[in-house]
């Protein structure tokens, strides 16, 4: 195993009396999406803060590229991207003038803004200030700047949220693709799905502590139910069976089942990860 | 501290000065205060009586007439030439100085000298150049005037109004430029979220406080010297002029990142602004009151960087007159750097915990 691009061991954070991260560990790797699942208030925004460098953790160690994040390391920081969840660009500059304008603190003489601005679809629109752009086009822009420097680390919070089905799917194609190239990602995200698509594991966060890390897949297998949901229709009308697969005789199960009647839809009955992360937390991932 | 990154966001921030209301202000403010107060108070339109002399000899009253400042003189070669002037209204009286002149009102010949007087011109341009004339010949003539005058004023003495209004066109030329924009520049960023992402860029908090002092010092600098030209008071020791001017500039910028770090977003900054705006503007107001005890202004931090332009620009004094306003400006500017710096710390906490 190479050495982890993003390492955390029992860091915590508190606001005041309020402990918002209880000490919580964990490592993503370079190329690995680890997807952080939490609902408001978990720690993950607090997380993301110690990790870039925001703020210090009050105990515990934090590390990027193997180097201690409170050391205040411009090198560090000249590593990692981060995608805020608020939309915070220039709006006064066109597309393209904010790219440089950030390529040049990174002391990057020649971006190439117009061609990382054409990978989220925005080459047409480099040159028209950012004011003018939809919330759609914004989040782009967003995502663009994080990835203006060629981080080997991405800090993406909830690079998604409220956008149309297409400019999502753009969007995590491009995260993919930063993911390829070898870049460790840490996102944040309410959307199950979305951390389900992306990512290699994900961690659950709840009250400050992770409760669970592993695979999505793994997850589901712990903790979902493993059954086929079969739906009929016979003399008496439409009717519904449920079995189970671990059994020993699942396979008899479901040859009589589909034998009873006229098959209308068959259905796996897996878990969504918000089912796991309520069953083990009692909460949504909403909340 | 990396000066090139510093020197990235000021050159961001000036090129976006035009696309900001406030930037735009502060350019635009000096003008407007010139020329109204000048209008109200000054000479804008009172133009100087115009004079056209033909002289054909090298007579003394041309000579003394090119010293003066209050007298527009333009000297012709033809008196028909200015004849036509006069009556064209160019010129507000004529008269012709014969090669002899001077010689023959020394002798006692009392010559003819014709003045010419334009019909259009104004009754008080008419008086002085009647009587600036006839005072001339008598100089020349070397005879006392036949009545003794006492001279009682009315009114305040010293400079008129138009002057002692210059530091307070100043002071606005400097707060606003030099303190107002980069306060509201660093409570936008604040607002817009930009500073956050500027702070986890390699870009650290001050290389954003000082591009934005050094945005507020260039801005404040050259209106500074836009509002001394526009009121014609440029002193005579440029050198010395530069560097007070540079002193407020800095000075007021300090000021104005100090603001900017302190205020949460542009409400706290506007009342924070106007809370001290009076004890900014205080010492500008002993200036126009010179009956005032004048030692109060010294109270102000603002005096010890608008006195020395007023010494050097104004009263055309050197460096022995402001070598100590400029020492103990320096001394208040240094000592505001440390709170700058727990401002900035409380700056960064509280865009954290947003």
């Amino acid at each position: 195993m190479t050495d982890a691009a993003i390492k955390v061991e029992d860091i915590t954070y508190s606001y005041g009396d309020l402990q918002a991260v209880k000490g919580i560990s964990f490592e993503v790797q370079p190329g690995e999406i680890l997807g952080f699942l939490g609902p408001n208030g978990a720690g993950k925004s607090t997380t993301i803060k110690m990790l870039t460098g925001q703020i210090a953790p009050k105990s515990g160690l934090a590390q990027i590229l193997g180097k201690d994040i409170t050391l205040d390391d411009p090198d560090i920081q000249a590593r990692i991207g981060v995608c805020f969840e608020e939309k915070n660009l220039y709006l006064s500059m066109s597309g393209k003038e904010n790219l440089d304008f950030y390529a040049s603190l990174y002391g990057i003489k020649d971006a190439g803004s117009v061609e990382i601005l054409r990978r989220v679809g925005l080459a047409d629109r480099a040159k028209d200030r950012v004011k003018t752009y939809s919330k759609g086009m914004r989040q782009r822009m967003m995502i663009s700047r994080a990835f203006i420097n060629s981080p080997d680390v991405l800090f993406l919070d909830e690079p998604t949220d409220g956008l149309d089905p297409v400019t999502s799917a753009s969007i995590r194609n491009t995260i993919k693709e930063e993911a390829g190239r070898g870049a460790a990602v840490l996102l944040t995200t309410h959307d199950m799905f979305e951390a389900d698509e992306l990512s290699n594991r994900v961690a659950f966060l709840n009250d400050g502590v992770i409760v669970a890390l592993d695979t999505p897949e793994n997850l589901k297998l712990k903790y979902g139910k493993r059954s086929v949901k079969i739906r009929l229709r016979d003399g008496a009308g439409v009717r519904e069976e449920t079995v189970a697969l671990d059994a020993p005789e699942s396979g008899e199960l479901i040859k009589a089942a589909v034998g009873s009647g006229e098959v209308l839809t068959i259905h796996t009955e897996e878990a969504t990860l918000e089912d796991i992360f309520i069953k083990m937390t009692g909460r949504g991932l909403a909340g | 501290m990396s000066l090139t990154r510093m020197f990235k966001i000021f050159r961001k921030d000036l090129a976006l000065g035009p696309r900001s209301p406030i930037f735009m202000w502060a350019i635009i403010l000096p003008f407007a205060l010139t020329f109204i107060l000048q209008v109200a108070f000054g000479s804008l339109f009172s133009a100087k009586p115009r004079l056209a002399i033909v002289d054909q000899g090298a007579s003394e009253i041309t000579a003394s007439i090119k010293q003066m400042d209050g007298i527009e003189l333009t000297l012709l070669d033809s008196a028909d030439e200015m004849r036509a002037g006069v009556e064209a209204n160019d010129f507000d009286a004529g008269l012709v100085l014969s090669s002899g002149f001077d010689a023959a009102v020394k002798s006692g010949d009392k010559p003819l000298l014709d003045l010419y007087i334009g019909g259009e011109s104004l009754a008080s341009n008419r008086i002085i150049l009647s009587v600036t004339t006839l005072d001339l010949v008598r100089q020349v003539e070397d005879s006392a005037p036949p009545v003794d005058v006492r001279v009682e004023n009315f009114g305040n003495e010293g400079l008129p109004i138009s002057v002692r209004l210059v530091p307070v066109i100043m002071m606005y030329a400097l707060f606003i430029a030099g303190a107002f924009v980069p306060a509201s520049s660093l409570v936008e960023e604040k607002e817009n979220g930009t500073l956050s992402a500027l702070l986890v860029s390699p870009v650290k908090a001050s290389e954003v406080l000082l591009a934005k002092g050094l945005l507020g010092t260039t801005l404040a600098f050259v209106m500074a010297f836009m509002t001394l030209f526009l009121n014609d008071a440029l002193g005579g020791q440029p050198f010395l002029l530069v560097v007070v001017v540079l002193a407020a500039a800095a000075f007021s910028s300090v000021l104005g990142v100090a603001i900017g770090a302190a205020s949460r977003d542009s409400a706290s900054m506007f009342t924070l602004v106007k809370g001290s705006g009076i004890f900014l503007f205080a010492p500008v107001a002993f200036y126009l009151f010179p009956e005032w005890p004048q030692w109060i202004a010294k109270l102000f931090p603002t005096y010890w960087t608008i006195d020395p332009i007023w010494q050097v620009a104004v009263l055309g004094k050197g460096f022995d007159a402001v070598w100590l306003d400029l020492l103990v400006a320096l001394a208040i500017a240094l000592a505001l750097i440390p709170l700058i710096r727990l401002l900035s710390i409380r700056m960064q906490r509280k865009l954290v915990a947003e």
